[in-house]
């Protein structure tokens, strides 16, 4: 066989065996994902963690604007987060430097009906380089609910900083501002999970309001034909409950009420008003649901967030609440499950 | 786009062109420029439309650039097949040999920005990775039986449309019957096989890196193994490369396998990057759905259908992205097909048409319980290193072979 030809081919044996090893020297090289930091669920909520209602913050504190956050995105003070429901809508292109968190894996968990445990969620948090002094900024599709949905969590989880977009992912889209295909990396933050458990509440604390043993307001901020019991669920929805209408007491301030035409947050001034002529004024705490809790959770960030007020979120909802057994219902439109 | 491979036989090639222009050629041109205005003029108006307007726009473009490859390189999921199985001619399954490897790499560098990290047991978003189940066997048989007894696959039919076909708007509107069966027999398959069926997906277990190395070794090789069926080439005479020459390349000539191949490729990884998977059954899927939630014809609840990605379904009342795509892939075709003069216009005989008929209802009801045919489910499914990808394409080629062993394909 000619001479030259074994010889090409032994050198390029040769290379492809450094480059093999070279690629295995630096796999094995990679940094290894740190051990998971255990925090127990029930572990009793860290003093810091107060169950009063932080003095209100301004409104630029808690909703930033399309021109502040493209201001701020070059701020390390500063992470974005996106949440949005639709797949393929992050990736496609997302504000620069914003991170993904998906809902379903990452604000809930998988196998219980539950948001996610606190372990996990730091590890995500400290994985998208966030520390406990970061301004944490969320935005999504769908008019900011599942962002909503994320501020509930991360306030949960002891976040102190944590402000939506104004006008949600629509609105960067329609100023036509910067979008990015790629997925940053930042180095692991040090956010540490301190839980507070005044901003969630369960089906018990809900039947106590019902029964009078308790002094807070419930808001229902479904559609009227939810409310009254017309329908079960808008058109389209898997998750139903096999009773219809209210949680008895409760007063219906659909969620989008407290957004202008074009998907920005109204004024502080008539924001407090919408409410207010509903009767929730801020003087009793309250307690906000929906059909599974996600669009509360915008209602919850109006009340809580930007008006101050002290609210938590009932995340069991109509789902949870209309089909326990044994509940009082408000049924005003009579609708019954199953009979004409 | 010189035949180095001969795709085209010396038939394929027109007769040389007349010097001066007659008034069918000036009907022909005219049209084509027509054509060129409406697909412009459509992304435009799309584009202004608040929401989703520009991955409209874009769509169409999307959908116009495929039509105009399909067609220029008889890119024919069926016909490439048949060259092969009746004519041992290897030549045209070059172009999704291609097709595939070129769409490959791409993925490649588009998963690695979608997700970066795919051990994290994450899917990469909506990339056409379904459930392997025998389901997906029989439904690749299926559809490779109808594509034999039709003619051509959806995608075919779809350019063929823009060709004047008379047998694709009957494969079409067989195929929306095939999917309105699919939706009935869905929960059942769904509860007996497709529900616990593995989804493999192939960077899962060794990187983006190593799928793609596997995917073009796979490739490689099977190229390798079809060079003994490539016919001799026909001689060709040296030629300036002048405007004329071009315009009889671009224009007339049935263009290279290998170029059609790699402009699909690309024309796959701009649709995953800006829109979605490259797919043509979505719309009429959801067409079918539509209807049949309207008639009640529908079952109440399709089980864990929405779950999976692939050329999914909705019940919609607008045309979606994928509709713009098929649009501006019959529009595409059409103003290629006028420019070589392949537009022909024809009506189906009365037999045809009953095969016609029947090949696309079993390509629908394929398509449908396989998430997608031989473009969503085939070429985007091995583009993004599933394992479905693979079983259905084989399993397509075998329905086509024993297709064509029964002699179905002699009636259209």
């Amino acid at each position: 066989m000619d001479r030259t030809l074994l010889r090409t081919a032994g050198a390029a044996v040769v290379g492809a065996l450094v480059t093999l090893a070279i690629v295995a020297i630096f796999s094995s090289a990679r940094p290894q994902p740190a051990a998971p930091l255990t925090v127990a669920p029930t572990a009793p909520a860290a003093p810091a963690a107060a169950s009063s209602p932080r003095e209100p913050r301004k409104f630029e504190d808690v909703v930033v604007s399309t021109e502040w956050l493209a201001q701020n995105l070059d701020n390390p003070k500063v992470r974005v987060i996106e949440v949005s429901v639709v797949p393929g809508v992050y990736e496609r292109g997302h504000i620069p430097g914003a991170v993904n968190f998906v809902w379903t894996t990452d604000f809930v968990d998988t196998v219980s009906r539950n948001i996610i445990a606190p372990e996990r969620f730091q590890e995500l948090a400290r994985a998208a380089g966030i520390n406990n002094d970061t301004t944490i900024v969320l935005y999504g599709d769908n008019n900011n609910w599942f962002a909503a949905w994320g501020a509930w969590v991360f306030r949960q989880y002891g976040a102190e900083d944590v402000r939506l977009l104004d006008g949600s992912r629509s609105k960067w889209e329609a100023e036509n501002r910067e979008l990015s295909t790629r997925a940053p990396t930042y180095p692991p933050g040090n956010f540490t999970v301190r839980q507070r458990s005044d901003l969630r509440v369960f089906l018990p604390d809900v039947l106590k309001v019902v029964r009078g043993e308790d002094n807070r307001v419930l808001v229902d901020i479904r559609s009227p034909d939810e409310f009254s019991g017309k329908i079960f669920a808008p058109e389209g929805f898997q998750e139903l409950a096999v009773r219809a209408g209210h949680i008895p007491g409760a007063v219906n301030i659909p969620w989008k009420k407290a957004l202008r035409d074009d998907g920005t947050f109204k004024s502080v001034e008539e924001l407090r008003q919408l409410y207010a002529e509903a009767g929730i004024d801020g003087s009793k705490p309250i307690i906000t649901y929906c059909r599974i809790g996600e669009r509360a959770s915008h209602t919850w960030f109006v009340l809580s967030e930007i008006l101050g007020y002290q609210a938590a979120l009932y995340d069991g909802s109509w789902t949870e609440y209309g089909n326990s057994v044994g509940v009082p219902i408000a049924n005003p439109a009579g609708t019954i499950w199953g009979v004409k | 786009m010189s035949n180095a491979l001969p795709g085209s036989s010396p038939a394929d090639r027109a007769a040389s062109s007349k010097p001066e222009l007659t008034a069918a050629d000036m009907l022909r041109y005219g049209g084509a420029a027509l054509v060129c205005v409406t697909l412009l003029a459509g992304a435009w108006l799309l584009q202004t439309t608040p929401g989703r307007g520009a991955s409209a726009a874009l769509s169409l473009l999307i959908g116009a650039a495929l039509g105009v490859a399909f067609e220029r390189g008889r890119f024919c999921f069926f016909c490439i097949f048949r060259d092969f199985i009746e004519q041992r001619n290897a030549g045209p399954l070059y172009a999704i040999l291609t097709a595939l490897a070129v769409s490959g790499v791409g993925y490649a560098i588009v998963f690695g920005a979608f997700l970066p990290n795919p051990a994290s047991g994450r899917l990469a978003p909506d990339a056409h990775i379904g459930p392997v189940s025998p389901a997906l066997v029989v439904a690749g048989l299926a559809f490779g039986l109808g594509m034999a007894l039709s003619g051509a696959c959806i995608s075919g039919h779809l350019y063929r449309l823009g060709e004047g076909s008379g047998y694709a708007p009957l494969a079409l509107i067989g195929a929306l019957i095939g999917f309105g069966l699919g939706f009935r027999t869905w929960n059942w398959l769904y509860v007996a096989v497709i529900a616990d069926a593995p989804v493999v997906w192939l960077p899962h277990w060794i990187g983006y890196g190593g799928s793609l190395l596997l995917h073009l070794a796979i490739l490689g090789i099977l190229a390798f193994a079809l060079l003994r069926y490539i016919p001799p080439l026909p001689p060709r005479p040296a030629r300036k490369l002048d405007i004329t020459y071009l315009r009889e390349a671009i224009f007339r000539d049935r263009w290279n396998p290998l170029v059609t191949g790699a402009l699909v490729g690309v024309i796959g990884v701009a649709a995953y990057l800006r829109v979605e998977p490259l797919g043509v059954t979505s719309q009429l899927g959801s067409l079918t759905r539509t209807v049949m939630a309207q008639a009640g014809w529908l079952p109440a609840r399709l089980n864990g259908l929405d779950s999976f990605a692939g050329c999914a379904t909705q019940v919609v009342q607008t045309i979606t992205d994928n509709g713009w795509l098929i649009a501006g892939l019959a529009l595409g075709s059409f103003g290629a097909a006028l420019l070589a003069g392949r537009f022909q216009p024809a009506w189906p005989r009365a037999g045809g048409s009953v095969t016609a008929l029947l090949g696309g209802v079993l390509m629908g009801w394929g398509a449908m319980t396989a998430l997608g045919c031989t473009v969503g489910t085939l070429l985007s499914g091995i583009a993004a290193f599933a394992l479905s990808g693979w079983v259905f394409g084989a399993a397509v080629f075998a329905g086509v072979w024993g297709g064509i062993a029964l002699r179905l394909h002699r009636w259209t």
